[in-house]
This record gives C-alpha cells, structure tokens and sequence, in this order.
C-alpha cells in the first residue's frame, strides 16, 4: 500500500511549498480520484509516488512516502517502476522507441524480463488494451487515443500494483477519452489494480471511481471522502479550481439554479437524473432557437478539391456561409475540418474551385488585406507567438499597420481587458498558463476587429475555467457582429453555442444546418460523433417513460 | 555518463538532433558559395557547423556536452544521406574537440560571451587542420589557404559563439530551460537582484 | 538479389565502411576509388535489399555536386610543379598534374558516398543504435537519448510547417535580405525548439518511470550477435581494396599520398 505522510515539497525557485503537509493512505486494488487546479502539485506528487523526486528534485522535501514499507527516500533509480505506473498527459512525449513492440519491450528490459518471456508479455498487454493489429506498427502512425492505450499497455506489462493516470485524456477527443476510460475501467476491474486517476474533469470516471481527494492551490489536501460527499458539499470549489463536474451534473445543477428542476440528491448518471429527480421544468430540455441575424454572405465556397500526395483530402465541396454567424465544423479525425478551414482562411490553396470571402475571391484579396479580415487561431498557442513579451505580442499587428504609438496602446489594452490578461503585459508569452496561452492567441487575432475568426480546437487541453472564460469572448465577439467558424469535438458546445454545425466526413460535408435539426437524426455514430448531454438526458427520459411534471 | 540526468541526454540529444537536420539543410548553400567563389564560399558559414556544440555546453555546461552533442549531429547528419559517409563522424568529433578544448581550459567554470566564441574559434581550427589532411587544402595556394582560415575563425567566432548565446539566450526567456544549468543561473540572477 | 547486406550486424558492416573510407584517404590516383566504387554499387546490388529509386536518386544528385567539386577543384589548384605537361581535358589543355588531383578527390567522394549508401541504405537506424549498444559498449543513457530524439523527427517536421503557416497569420512578410533572413530563422527555431526540449524533459521522466537507471547490464529483447558471415564481409570489403590496389600498382596506375594535398 502507499502511506504519504506530512508530505511537504518546495522547489529552489518558488517561494512557497508546492505541496504542504499532504498525508493520505491507498490500499492495494483501491481507486482514487486526485483533483485540484492547475499548479496544485498533482504532478509534483506523481514524480514523488514513482520514485523520480527526491533525486531529481531540485528543491527540498520534507515528511515522507512508504510503498510496500519502503520509503522513497530509500530507492534506488527504476526500482519504484514495478511498484507504480504512470500514463501522462501528452501522448506525443512518452515514448522513446519507434514502434509499439519495442516500446513495451524497453520497459519489460529495464526491470530484467528474462528475453523469453517478453514476447508473450508484449502479446498479452497489447490484448488488453486492444492494440494487437498494432504490434507492429510505427507509433507516428497511431491516433492519439492509440497512443494513450500504447502508454498503458507499456506501464501494465511491467504487473504494477498501482497505476498513476496524469490527466490522460486531457488531449484526446472526446470519442477516444470514452475509449480510453472504458478500457482503464474493465482492466481495473478484471486485474483490481490501485488507481489513482489526476484529473480535471469527471466524465467517466465517476462509473468507477468512488474516492475523491482534492488538493488546493496551495498544496494542501482539503477533501478525502467520497465523490458524492465532494460533488455535494464542494460544488462551488469545484467551479472556483476549474474542475469540470459530470456534464449530467453540470446540467442538473444549471437546471437548480435557474429554478428549473429540483433533485433529492445531485446525480452523476442518466440514471441518477431520473431517480433523483423529484420536479423539472420540461423547457429546460428544449432549447430557446439561437437566432441568427445572419444576412450578408461572407463565404462562398464553388466546388473546392484538395489533394495531397495523390491523397483527396476534400471533394467537391460547395456551400455559401452568412453572417454574422457562430458556425462549428466537426467530423472524425482525419475528415478535413483543419484543411477546409485553412482553404478558408487563405493558408493553403485548393487543387481546384473557388472561394469567395466577402464577396470577393480569394485570389484577389491581398496577403495583408485578407489577414485585416480574417484571423486564425491554431490549435497550438505557441506557434504563434512571435516576440517575448504579451504586450508586443498584441500591438505586432496594430504596429505592423503602422497606427500611431497612443492608439495601438489603447487598443492594446482593450484587448487585454476583454481577454482577461491585464497584469501579464511584460510576461513572456511561453510563460503563461495554458489558459492565459489561449486567450492570449485570440487576443492577436481580434485586435485588429477582424470580422471574420476561426478556431482550431480551441478548447483542446483546457481545464473548465478557461474553457468557459474562452467561450464567453467568443460569445461576446460573436454578439458584435464577428463571425466565429470554430472546429470543434465538443457537442456541448455546439449545442449551446453555434448557430450552424458543418458535419464532415473523408472530405465530403454531409450535414449543414442547425444543431437542432442535427439532433434530431438518428444516427450520429456513423459520423463518429456524439449526442450533446441535454439530447441525451432527453432521450433517457423518454426510453425510461418518465413523466415530467411541469 | 553517471552525473548526468537523463533529461539532460535527452535534451542534448534532440538539440543534436535538430542541428543535424540543420547542419544538412546548409550543405546546398555551401555548395553554392563555394561555386561562386571558389572553395572559400563553405568558410563563410562554416560557423553554422559548429553551433549546437556551443549551444549544448551553453545550456547543460557539463564537460563533454559539447564533443558529444556534435559528435552525435554529424552521425544524425551522416544516416539522413551526407555523402561523405561515416568521414563526417569524425569530422564531428573533431570539431566538437575543438569547442571542448575552449571550455576545458575555463575548467568548465566560465561561460561567457568571449569563452563561447573562443570555442566556436577552437572548432573552427581544429576542423581547418582535419580539412587540410584531408580535404586537400594544400593543392590550393597558400594565400588562398591563409584566407580560408581567417574566414573561418571568423565565422566560428561570430555564427557559432555569438549566434549560439543568441538562440541559448532567447530559448532561456521561453522559461523551458529552468531545470538545466542556464536556466538555473538565469533564475538565481534574478532572484538575487 | 538477396538480403544478405541487410542482415549483417550492423556495427561490424559500419565497422568495414569506416575502415574502407580511412584507407581511402591514402589512395591518390583515379583508378583505385572509380574501381572500388564500382565493386561497392555492384556489391549493394547484388547482395542488398535497398529502396533503388531512392538509391538512384540520391546518388544522381551526388554526381551532380561532384562535378561542381571537380570543377573547383582544377579552377582553383596550386600552381602545378611541371606546368607544361598538360592534358586534354573536355574542351581545355590544362596541367595533368591538377587534372589527376582533381579526378582523384571527385571520383574518391563518390566512392566515400557509394560505401555510405551501402551502409545507410540497408541498415534500421534502431538496429544500428541497439547494436551499437551490445557491440561497441555505447552507454545506454546516450543511446535511448538518441533514439527518443531521433523520434523527434517526424514530429518537428509537422511542427515546422503549423509554425510558418501560423507566422503567415500573424502578417509576418517574407524575409528580404540577411538581416532578416537570420530573424526568421531566429523565430522558427524558437518556438520549435523550445517545444522539443519540453517534450525532451517528459520524455526523460516518462523514461525513468518505466524503470529505465541506464545501467550498462540490461537484457535485449532483439540481440545482435557477430557470426561467421559479419567477419567474412569486413575481410572480403578489405581484400578487395588491397586487389584493386595490387592491380592499380601493376597498371601502373597507382600513386599513395605524399602530401600533395
């Protein structure tokens, strides 16, 4: 088992400990939800619990931590591997082999498998994960969630008696963060592994997990108790940390506050919802039709094709957009929503058709008037900053156009003020918290009231506060007359945001049209996508013949 | 090996690894200097080959940092098709020798602005007299040879020393850096003032 | 055509090239290297499993900067000792003696590149590393580090193209000019840079947490081992040199290095 006791952890160049005086215990096959903010020390605690700190710490430690009975103080390097696994967060930096066999090989050498029992370890662990097809393939090729499970199968082959999860499915869409938490949840059943799972969102994982333990910002353990008792008693810490409740509980909660349902107990399931439920307003599953005041045509777009490599990317596509509009583009991985929107945008240029943008080809707008037009937010902040400093990073464009030196200041301050970034003028831009990235790529992007303003992603590997700070800026550009083009996974969002879903599939659009009517099809599965949480307790409701009393 | 992190490896490693790719990607400008000019054009830029030995010990400042880091550039360089072949790995070493021996005279300790262009001016020698044995410097004249070196040094001092601290510098600013030596002095300065 | 080449072990086959390439560099007439060449591209081709579009491409650009090389190397030649021995050479009668120098080193590349492709060309990188590590006592910190890096490639690559597409965005203009040439470079490297050593930094801990110490005994799921056939290749590489080099000293051809250049 694992006994933390009066943990306490400071690093040189930090003023306050990371984590101050943390004690809990985890029996062996125990699970454990461990949710705090961004900078609470979660990943502190994680390099302290598989033995890298304190070696590699450049700080100090006090207290300490016994696995098995030995203290980490104690271990030698690569010892605490066969004890604790951990799968983190980024899928792309886990890996040191090039393909999927020689990777879990390379853990199983290290702990000194004898070589004639790693073949079938490797058969067995890529099993249940469900990886065998790959066994041989190159880990470049694999999707995200592949790579993931890959990183799984890697820590499971070395037979740990506890898993660590670092916000694993932080990066994944939402499909592949379903796939990856039902196989984490059958091994964890058939094997009873401890788990301790580092999160910022409880989707899925409240089916399984019945611990909770919440770390402040300051490093200490504020809540050990049941999830439910944590949900109850600490709502209100959980939006404050940024940790995003079950979407059903979310929604439930949405419902109290507007006086719209009432519930015995807060619930985390479907099932839940309906047990709990004591009264609920039926319009609140409906939504009030977002209006769209959507006039002048602002894309059009004749018969666009893209090849690449003798690869068709998009075909025949054909469409006319108005707007002002909140338009979401979503589809599978690998179905060309980044590539059309990029034909759009004027990055890339298609094989053959036309693209009009403001009623004007985009062969004729020039480099520079186009970009007064339109900006592109990328799906990773950082490739777009190109100076050292938050506040040139704004006023390159305004001085780019050579406005004089007093209004590219105001302006720039009106940006930051609606991007929420005041105080972080002199900061250099890396430095920033993912959030604060973020808003801080839109923020270029907006200075100049570009009419026009797609998204890649933009919510990809945001916890729930800057998700919804995110959003809000968006909602209020889009008020003023911007049109939003936002590429999307997140059915919750397009439900409560867009006016207009584009669906696509291997290139082809095959839906445009409201998120409404988009619901009302029955099978979205065949388009790899998802039903937002509303249409879903909907449709619960109505299988499970509930009446709903008004 | 021992007292390195392995993050530190790694690190060096992959900065090798890029400059590889990037020692590769200036071979056609060289080449085409050099059909301008004659086969001074590659003294020109001949700093460029140097840099990720001033940038590993820059940043890591462990001794060897800067003779593996070019040693494993020119063996990256040589499996993505350098024509020379496995020549260039000891071109590499060689080079990276030549850097090496700068910081070990400061016995690792100084990392200056002038130590790092003297190493960028080591590399630039050593590699001179490796080229003269056998590249056949010595069938061209001895002015021109003269000249050659001159250029050279030069280049060593400004692309590889100057340019390298630049590249270093601004990578610090990033914050990436706070867990390798350069980083750490960076925060300790400042904290301290 | 077989695969011989390709399943030799791969320290002992960058062993023979690394050897074959030093005596060269001793060798300093035309005849020896365009010979040997020749046997090294018959010998890929015979022996070897190789992608031969690539070969072919990459060879015929090799040729291409050779005669640059050649070119450079007769335009820009020490006064010769005996200036009025010339030859005809394509359109012009120039000194033998530059004549010889320049053929010796052009044809002497291609031959270096010939030996390199053998090698590059039907060797796994990852093999090459793991053997590197089981044959040549290469420190396993050093050797994961490289491969972890060497992943990096694909990566970057990608990276380097959302990085200037997103430059463009942000309405940086085309670099004119040195200065600003330099600048560019400054910001690509910047952000890509900095990415990889982040990425470098979890790697390492993603590493350790996999139990790697980087202690030198470690078992290998893939073995290397040496046989029979590895040594009969590096001495049939090294006969072969010393033939063609009994051959050259009987035509007459032959000339060692005696610090013409």
């Amino acid at each position: 088992m694992i006994q933390v006791r009066e943990l306490t952890l400071w690093f040189n160049e930090h003023e306050h400990p990371t984590i101050n005086k943390l004690s809990f215990d985890l029996r062996s096959g125990e699970t454990m939800l461990l949710l705090g903010p961004s900078g609470s020390g979660k990943s502190t605690l994680t390099c302290c619990l598989n033995g890298i700190y304190p070696r590699e710490l450049d700080g100090e430690i006090a207290g300490d931590i016994h696995i098995f009975g030995t203290s980490i103080q104690d271990t030698k390097p690569g010892e605490m591997s066969k004890h604790v696994g951990v799968v983190f967060q980024d899928p792309e930096s886990q890996f040191c082999m090039l393909t999927v066999e020689d990777e879990i090989a390379f853990g199983l050498e290290n702990i000194g498998t004898p070589r004639d029992k790693i073949a079938t370890k490797i058969d067995g662990v890529l099993q249940m994960v469900g990886l065998t097809a790959y066994k041989e393939a190159n880990i470049h090729s694999l999707s995200g969630g592949q790579k993931q499970k890959l990183a799984l199968a890697c820590i499971l082959a070395l037979e740990p008696d506890f898993v660590i999860l670092d916000e694993p499915t932080a990066n994944l869409d939402p499909l592949a963060k379903q796939a990856f938490i039902q196989t984490m949840k059958h091994i964890q059943e058939d094997k009873k592994i401890g788990l301790i799972v580092i999160e910022h969102q409880l989707d899925g994982w409240v089916s399984f997990i019945e611990r909770a333990f919440i770390l402040s910002k300051a490093g200490h353990g504020v809540f050990d108790g049941s999830l439910t008792e944590a949900i109850t008693k600490h709502a209100d810490l959980f939006q404050l940390e940024g940790i995003a409740l079950p979407s059903i509980t979310e929604l439930a909660l949405q419902a109290c506050d507007n006086n719209q349902a009432a519930f015995s107990k807060i619930p985390f399931t479907y099932e839940d919802f309906t047990t709990h439920m004591s009264y609920l307003d039926q319009t609140f599953l409906e939504t009030t039709a977002k209006k769209s005041c959507a006039l002048e045509p602002i894309i059009e777009v004749h018969n666009v094709k893209l090849s690449k490599k003798k690869q068709k990317i998009l075909r025949d596509i054909t469409f006319s957009w108005a707007g002002p509009s909140f338009i979401a583009v979503t589809g599978a991985n690998g179905s060309g929503k980044t590539s059309l929107t990029r034909l759009l945008a004027g990055i890339e240029f298609p094989s053959a058709g036309n693209i009009y943008v403001n009623n004007r080809s985009i062969n004729q707008w020039k480099q520079k008037e186009l970009r007064q037009q339109i900006g592109y937010v990328f799906q990773n902040p950082e490739h777009q900053f190109i100076t050292d400093r938050v506040f040139d990073e704004i006023a390159y464009t305004l001085r780019l156009r050579a406005y004089p030196e007093a209004t590219v200041q105001e302006k720039v301050h009106q940006t930051l003020a609606s991007c929420q970034l005041q105080g972080m003028e002199n900061r250099h831009p890396y430095t920033l918290s993912q959030g604060q990235k973020r808003r801080l790529s839109v923020a270029t992007m907006i200075v100049d009231e570009q009419n026009i303003l797609f998204l890649d992603e933009p919510t990809f590997g945001q916890d729930a506060a800057s998700t919804r700070e995110l959003m809000h800026l968006l909602a209020a550009r889009y008020k003023n007359g911007t049109t939003i083009i936002m590429v999307t996974h997140d059915m919750d969002l397009v439900d409560k945001y867009a006016n207009r879903v584009v669906v696509l599939k291997n290139g082809e659009i095959v839906a445009d049209e409201t998120p409404t009517q988009l619901w009302e099809r029955p099978h979205l599965s065949k388009w790899n996508l998802d039903y937002p949480t509303r249409i879903k307790l909907k449709r619960h409701m109505e299988g499970s013949h509930v009446c709903i009393t008004k | 090996m021992t007292n390195w992190r392995l993050k530190e490896i790694i690190v060096m490693a992959v900065l090798s690894v890029v400059f590889g790719i990037v020692y590769l990607a200036f071979l056609p400008v060289g080449k085409l200097l050099v059909s301008f000019m004659g086969p001074i054009g590659y003294d020109f830029i001949f700093g460029i080959w140097f840099i990720v030995s001033i940038i590993a010990a820059y940043i890591l400042r462990k001794p060897g940092a800067a003779f593996l880091s070019e040693t494993i550039a020119a063996t990256v360089e040589m499996l993505l098709g350098n024509a020379m072949g496995p020549i260039i790995i000891i071109t590499g070493m060689i080079q990276g020798l030549g850097a090496e021996a700068a910081f070990a005279a400061t016995r690792y300790k100084r990392y200056s602005l002038w130590v790092l262009m003297l190493a960028g001016v080591g590399a630039a020698i050593f590699s001179f007299v490796w080229g003269y044995f056998r590249g056949g410097y010595a069938a061209l004249s001895t002015p021109y040879v003269i000249s050659m070196l001159i250029v050279r040094i030069i280049s060593g001092a400004i692309i590889s020393g100057v340019l390298g601290k630049a590249i270093s510098d601004a990578l610090a600013k990033t914050g990436v850096l706070s867990s390798f030596a350069l980083g750490k002095q960076i925060n300790k300065a400042r904290s301290v003032s | 055509m077989s695969a011989l080449l390709n399943n030799l072990n791969p320290s002992i086959k960058a062993i023979a090239v690394v050897i074959a390439v030093c005596l060269l560099t001793f060798v300093f007439d035309p005849f020896t290297p365009l010979i040997y060449g020749i046997v090294v591209i018959l010998f890929t081709f015979l022996f070897g499993k190789v992608n031969w579009k690539l070969y072919i491409g990459y060879y015929l650009i090799i040729c291409l900067l050779s005669i640059g090389m050649l070119w450079t190397s007769i335009a820009f030649a020490d006064e010769p000792t005996n200036p009025e021995v010339t030859t005809q050479f394509l359109f012009w009668e120039l000194p033998k003696e530059n004549v010889t120098v320049a053929l010796s080193l052009t044809l002497r590349m291609l031959t270096f590149a010939a030996l390199s492709f053998m090698f590059i060309f039907t060797t796994n990188m990852v093999h090459f590393i793991l053997s590197l590590m089981q044959q040549c006592k290469l420190p396993p910190k050093l050797a994961y580090g490289i491969l972890a890096g060497y992943r990096f490639l694909p990566l970057m690559r990608e990276e380097l193209q959302q990085i200037r597409a997103a430059h463009q965005v942000r309405g940086v203009r085309r670099a004119s000019g040195i200065k600003e040439s330099i600048q560019q470079y400054k910001r690509y490297a910047i952000p890509l840079l900095a990415g990889a050593i982040r990425k470098a930094e979890r790697t390492a801990v993603a590493m350790e947490s996999k139990g790697f110490s980087g202690e030198k005994a470690r078992i290998f799921y893939r073995q290397f081992r040496v046989t029979f056939i590895d040594w009969l290749f590096l001495s049939s590489m090294i006969m072969l040199l010393i033939i063609i080099v009994a051959i050259s000293i009987k035509l007459g051809y032959f000339s060692w290095y005696k610090g013409q250049f």
